[in-house]
């Protein structure tokens, strides 16, 4: 059967209506996220079950803009497309030091190294700290010390632990925590029912509403599930700041997988930010992704565009984060001003633990 | 994209060899050494006939000056992608039992086959992470069963088998696998049965199969038995 198919919303905007561009990156910018849009806590908190957040789904194609609960992803998937997941843990990448300091462990480096960030933890809230020099050595519990080498960007610092890293935050580290979280939760509420290499600092939250009913369901439909890993560093980035590298690890039956999906006529759908960034590195400008591994540096937009992933399932991101330029990349700019601006005006939740945005093709 | 590099230590006969011909193969640009040097240049030679990038450096892994022009030629190979600690040493032959094990034949063993694979491997870390590269090293079932006459050799490769085990959990950067080929027709394995015919046991050759899926597929760090590994073979 034909399908009498409209033009596509996006080619009107092909000839560049600027003005509405510029107005939906000036939102994007702008947009104020008021403080009942934050998570303050997780679902299972709220009497939701993880999977009971809600999903806003945006269609670039049709312009279409529609609201779901997350349980409902699987048929929003077709089968035969190709989900692809991160398989990472959260480590409990937070320390506690003498007079209210706290160490964020970031990022592992290939000389040994680390990046971490220092906070003043103040009325049970961290906020950044800006001391340190390099050389300083800070004393951290069980006799273990971290040497300060020097500043790698504005706010984190190359430092080196006495002790291997992850063993040690496995025994001794708190999850990150940031303001809009009001209390301390276990580790088991930071990580991804895909979780299977402990090394972020911060949970990929687009995989925490997945329940093994969910994956199921999905399996069921048809949709394949591939893994890859990428390491999260903390978020708490400075507005306007780039990612700094992060470890990532495309593995070969995962490339194979994405590339015979695609040429099948299936869709590659990317469950986080992280899973967009290592197969964008991992891809070659004409689409074909190759497996690969090591610190990435790539950052998505639209102008490197997106070669080898066709949608994204995400958080809701703060007003000017790097994300939204990822963002952007898939939905462009004036159907992702129009998601944010319902998102707001329906009462979706923001942050780790609030709800997800599905960006198809 | 660069070649990958892969050092193989003990390279020179047995699995060793079979590894570096399976590996030069696939591709990989070879660093290999072995304690005979006739013996290493003669693998050498048919690796490069074969079509291979091969440098060979003859020595022993338990030197630290040979470790250290290891580390020298894969500076000089620019990367290094995978690190195959599979020089090793029986100890006394024929094995004796725990009770009558001479202490520095104990030693040697836990020498080559537990501190120097390590000192290797604290050499090459930087390279490795920087390369998202892999330690594989080569272990034996006599590190989990109680074998009369196994106890120094196997209860060396039992400490290997538990460094790569916290190895694998303190580097993000790296996979580390350590895997057991099973019995093979190998000078070692004959060492162990001076006298004995071994032929039933298989060639080395015959698990490098399990050992490039093992590899080239870049599968999740942890230990692996060579039998588990075979790949289906379609008919």
């Amino acid at each position: 059967m034909l399908i009498d198919v409209a033009a596509p919303a996006d080619h009107d905007l092909a000839d560049h209506d600027l003005a509405d561009r510029e107005r939906a990156d000036h939102y994007l910018a702008d947009f104020v996220l008021p403080a009942e849009r934050e998570a303050h806590d997780p679902p299972e908190a709220r009497g939701l079950a993880r999977d009971g957040v809600r999903l806003l789904v945006s269609r670039r194609a049709s312009g279409e803009v529609s609201h779901h609960a997350f349980a409902d992803l699987p048929g929003l998937l077709l089968p035969g497309d190709l989900l692809v997941v991160n398989t990472t843990g959260t480590l409990p990448a937070q320390v506690r030091a003498a007079g209210g300091l706290a160490v964020h462990f970031s990022t592992a480096r290939p000389d040994g190294s680390w990046l971490v960030e220092l906070r003043q933890v103040k009325d049970k809230i961290s906020r950044p700290n800006g001391h340190g020099h390099p050389g300083q050595v800070i004393p951290l519990p069980a006799g273990a010390s971290l040497t300060l080498l020097n500043r790698a960007t504005a706010r984190l610092w190359r430092a080196r632990l006495s002790v291997a890293v992850v063993p040690y935050l496995l025994r001794h580290g708190l999850p990150i925590r940031y303001s809009y979280v009001r209390r301390d939760w276990p580790l088991s509420f930071y990580q991804t029912v895909f979780a299977a290499r402990p090394g972020s600092a911060e949970m990929p939250s687009a995989s925490r509403p997945f329940t093994p009913e969910v994956v199921t369901a999905l399996a069921t439909r048809g949709v394949l599930i591939a893994p890859l890993t990428l390491h999260c560093g903390v978020s708490s980035l400075e507005a306007g700041e780039d990612p700094y590298p992060e470890l990532y690890d495309v593995p070969p039956a995962t490339a194979r997988l994405v590339n015979h999906v695609r040429a099948s006529g299936g869709r590659v759908i990317a469950a986080g930010t992280t899973v967009v960034r290592a197969l964008e590195t991992a891809a070659r400008a004409d689409g074909q992704v190759a497996a690969a591994a090591g610190w990435t540096a790539h950052v998505v937009t639209p102008q490197t565009g997106v070669r080898a992933v066709d949608g994204l399932l995400t958080g809701l991101h703060e007003p000017r984060s790097s994300h939204l330029r990822m963002l952007a990349a898939f939905a462009g700019p004036e159907l992702l001003a129009r998601c944010y601006a319902e998102a707001i005006s329906s009462g979706y939740l923001w942050h780790e633990f609030g709800d997800v945005h599905l960006l198809l093709p | 994209m660069n070649t990958q590099v892969a050092l193989i230590t003990g390279a020179s006969r047995g699995l060793g060899r079979a590894l570096a011909t399976g590996l030069a193969r696939e591709g990989l640009a070879l660093i290999i050494d072995a304690r005979n040097a006739a013996a290493l240049q003669q693998t050498a030679a048919q690796l490069r006939a074969a079509g291979g990038t091969v440098t060979a450096i003859s020595g022993d892994v338990t030197d630290p000056a040979h470790r250290a022009a290891l580390l020298a030629a894969v500076q000089t190979a620019g990367r290094l992608d995978l690190l195959v600690n599979n020089a090793g040493t029986l100890g006394a032959s024929p094995l004796p039992a725990l009770a009558d094990y001479p202490a520095a034949d104990l030693r040697t063993a836990f020498e080559a086959n537990v501190i120097a694979p390590i000192a290797l491997i604290q050499l090459m870390l930087p390279l490795l992470r920087a390369s998202g590269g892999a330690v594989l090293n080569i272990t034996s079932d006599a590190a989990r069963e109680a074998y009369a006459g196994w106890g120094g050799y196997g209860a060396a490769k039992a400490a290997l088998e538990q460094a790569s085990n916290v190895l694998a959990a303190e580097e993000l950067a790296v996979r580390v696998w350590w895997a057991d080929p099973g019995d093979l027709r190998t000078d070692m394995h004959q060492q162990a049965f001076p006298g004995q015919d071994i032929s039933d046991r298989p060639r080395p050759e015959s698990v490098v199969p399990a050992f490039v899926r093992l590899i080239s597929q870049r599968l999740p760090g942890g230990r692996y038995r060579a039998a588990d590994l075979m790949p289906a073979v379609h008919s």
